[in-house]
């Protein structure tokens, strides 16, 4: 069953008020009868003792002898004693005042107590004891003034009662709000807690010592709690880089070994084609030599010859370009004298329609390279772009700057950035997967072998730096390639142009 | 007349360059193999062996070494057309036309040459390795 719950102050006023249901028709009826008890017995004391003080005066003295001193004595308790009825019996003679209210008839002979038989008259009979004869001395006195008075004393004491439930309901709610406020602040932090959110600080100012010392335990527990969110948090993070590496390293390795593996075809392909070129070759030239000077069959076979020696050119790229890494001198070059030399190049084969902008940093460390290899790599990269931008006008960049690179391990390591970028038709992310193997291209035929980036990439990787592409269908292709920066120390320790 | 053994895998490579040497004026033959070329230097006095370097089985590099034990009168010119071939890992740096022929020449080869060459290109490195005037 689900218990009803309710809000801290409504629970605690409504407590105070259950409590006082109770307490106040306890409190009305007890001081009640306090009232009406001491204001009736003072009524009741002074009726007696005014009756006894009335009866010792008609038992000393001739009182009793003088029918005037009777009267008079009568008169004197209604005007002076609070009396309403006075009358003197002896031995079957009545003598009554005559200020007394004429309404009341008899006097009853009984002692009665206060508030009996209805007429609102309290009667006493005191007996006189007089020349050996008993008298009666019955005085009967209005209950009318003090049953008003206990009546005031009741209306002041329930508007007293209504001020002190007043007064504690108020206090309740007071009170009740001032304990539930701290409680309130420490139930949003932790609700922001549970919800995610360990900044907030449980910050409690209460002089309630219990709540202050939750609040401090509470507090104590968020610490803990930020810690090892912090701890996970970190681990998580941690976890997710080394998958993020563990990817890229996979998607790194299995490029490589795409490429060794066309790289391996390639070379088994040139070396059987070369194998098919010498007889070719042989058996044409050989041909030509037994026949005229001219005619169609020499014009034909010369044709043979021509397009025997592309192929040859085009197998001797493949392995040409090994052999330029095989025997690639590594030494620290100034890049900036490569690009001048590669741009001063290129810009006698660059169509008019191509704008060259350079953006170079005044200030670029020494890389280690290759000279000839690195023109070659860079004008592979300009033709590249410029045949991207073919037949239309077109922005080529170049860039060369200086900058430090934080490696997955967080290591910051100086490099120096080579890029090129182009504003020409750009590249779909399949082509942009594939752009580094050989053979590879998207060229129409005779226009280019599809061996130029391949070219680029083995260059790239024979300097031990890297290449990276960024390609938008009709944006255009920027190509980066990053040197890593030998220290300084390298450099003054080894001051020798270095060979591979 | 001077004598010279054509050894390669290939029966195109071995025929034309035996037309073009034989036209040249040079007696030649041809084996296929580096096991036949032991037999054939054996049998017939010989001045050049023309020898591919990537064969099956006995490879050119293995052939020259031996032949430059047994026969050293024999002048060697060798022929490759290179590539990675036969080299499992891939590398751009690794073994190529260049290594090939380098190590032929290490071996012992007198002259090396890549393929494809033209006719002139080859009776000139005959003519080099064997001496001009011993036609």
């Amino acid at each position: 069953m689900a218990r009803l719950r309710a809000t801290f102050w409504i629970y605690v006023t409504a407590c105070v008020v259950l409590v006082h249901l109770v307490l106040l028709p306890a409190l009305y009826f007890g001081m009640g009868y306090v009232i009406r008890e001491s204001h009736e017995d003072l009524f009741v004391e002074h009726a007696r003792t005014f009756s006894r003080v009335l009866a010792d005066e008609f038992e000393v003295g001739a009182a009793m002898d003088s029918q005037k001193r009777i009267e008079d004595l009568l008169d004197f308790a209604i005007t002076h004693g609070g009396a309403r009825y006075a009358e003197l019996y002896d031995r079957g003679r009545s003598v009554r005042s005559l200020y007394g209210s004429s309404d009341i008839k008899d006097a009853r002979s009984t002692d009665l107590s206060f508030g009996d038989g209805g007429d609102g008259i309290y009667f006493v009979v005191r007996p006189i004891e007089h020349a050996f004869h008993r008298a009666e001395l019955r005085l009967g006195f209005d209950e009318q003034p003090i049953q008003e008075r206990i009546q005031l004393a009741f209306t002041r004491m329930i508007w007293l009662l209504a001020g002190y439930l007043v007064v504690a309901i108020a206090t309740a709610i007071i009170l009740s709000h001032r304990l539930s406020r701290p409680i309130q602040r420490l139930q949003a932090v932790s609700r922001a807690i549970s919800s995610g959110d360990y900044t907030r600080a449980l910050n409690v100012n209460t002089g309630i010592r219990e709540l202050h010392e939750l609040a401090v335990d509470l507090e104590a527990m968020r610490h803990e709690l930020v810690g090892v969110n912090v701890r996970l948090e970190a681990k998580i993070k941690e976890k997710e880089i080394s998958e993020v590496r563990r990817e890229e390293l996979q998607k790194q390795l299995r490029h490589r070994q795409r490429l060794e593996t066309v790289g391996t075809l390639a070379s088994g392909i040139a070396h059987e084609i070369n194998n098919v070129l010498v007889p070719i070759i042989l058996f044409t030239d050989s041909a030509l030599q037994d026949l005229p000077r001219s005619g169609a069959p020499r014009a034909n076979l010369e044709r043979v010859l021509a397009a025997a020696r592309r192929a040859k050119d085009i197998v001797k790229k493949i392995l040409t370009f090994s052999r330029e890494l095989d025997e690639a001198k590594l030494a620290l070059i100034d890049l900036r004298e490569v690009v001048a030399e590669s741009l001063h190049l290129f810009s006698v084969l660059a169509p008019p329609t191509i704008e060259i902008r350079t953006e170079i940093d005044e200030s670029i460390p020494l890389v280690r390279a290759d000279a000839t290899l690195a023109t070659h790599l860079l004008m592979n990269l300009f033709t590249n772009a410029y045949q991207a931008m073919e037949g239309a006008k077109g922005v080529l960049t170049i860039g060369l700057r200086y900058h430090e690179h934080a490696d997955e391990s967080g290591i910051s390591r100086p490099r120096v950035e080579f890029w090129v970028s182009d504003t020409g038709r750009g590249m779909d992310a399949a082509t942009v997967e594939r752009i580094f193997e050989p053979f590879f291209t998207t060229r129409s035929v005779g226009q280019g072998a599809g061996l130029g980036l391949s070219v680029v990439h083995g260059i790239v990787e024979s300097f031990g730096a890297s290449i990276s592409v960024e390609s938008r269908i009709g944006v255009g292709t920027t190509f980066r390639i990053f040197f890593p920066v030998v220290a300084r120390a390298e450099v003054i320790g080894d001051p020798t142009p270095l060979v591979a | 007349m001077q004598n010279i053994l054509v050894v390669d895998d290939e029966p195109d490579v071995r025929d034309s360059v035996k037309y073009v040497l034989d036209r040249a004026g040079y007696s030649v033959r041809t084996v296929e193999s580096a096991m036949d070329a032991f037999a054939e230097l054996a049998r017939h006095p010989t001045d050049l062996v023309i020898t591919d370097i990537i064969m099956p089985q006995i490879n050119g590099v293995e052939a020259i070494e031996s032949i430059r034990k047994a026969f050293p009168s024999v002048r060697i010119i060798a022929i490759s057309g290179g590539g990675n071939f036969g080299v499992t890992e891939y590398h751009p740096t690794a073994i190529t036309t260049t290594a090939y022929l380098a190590s032929a020449e290490k071996a012992g080869a007198h002259l090396v040459l890549t393929k494809p060459f033209e006719s002139v290109e080859l009776i000139r490195s005959v003519e080099q390795v064997l001496g001009v005037g011993h036609a």
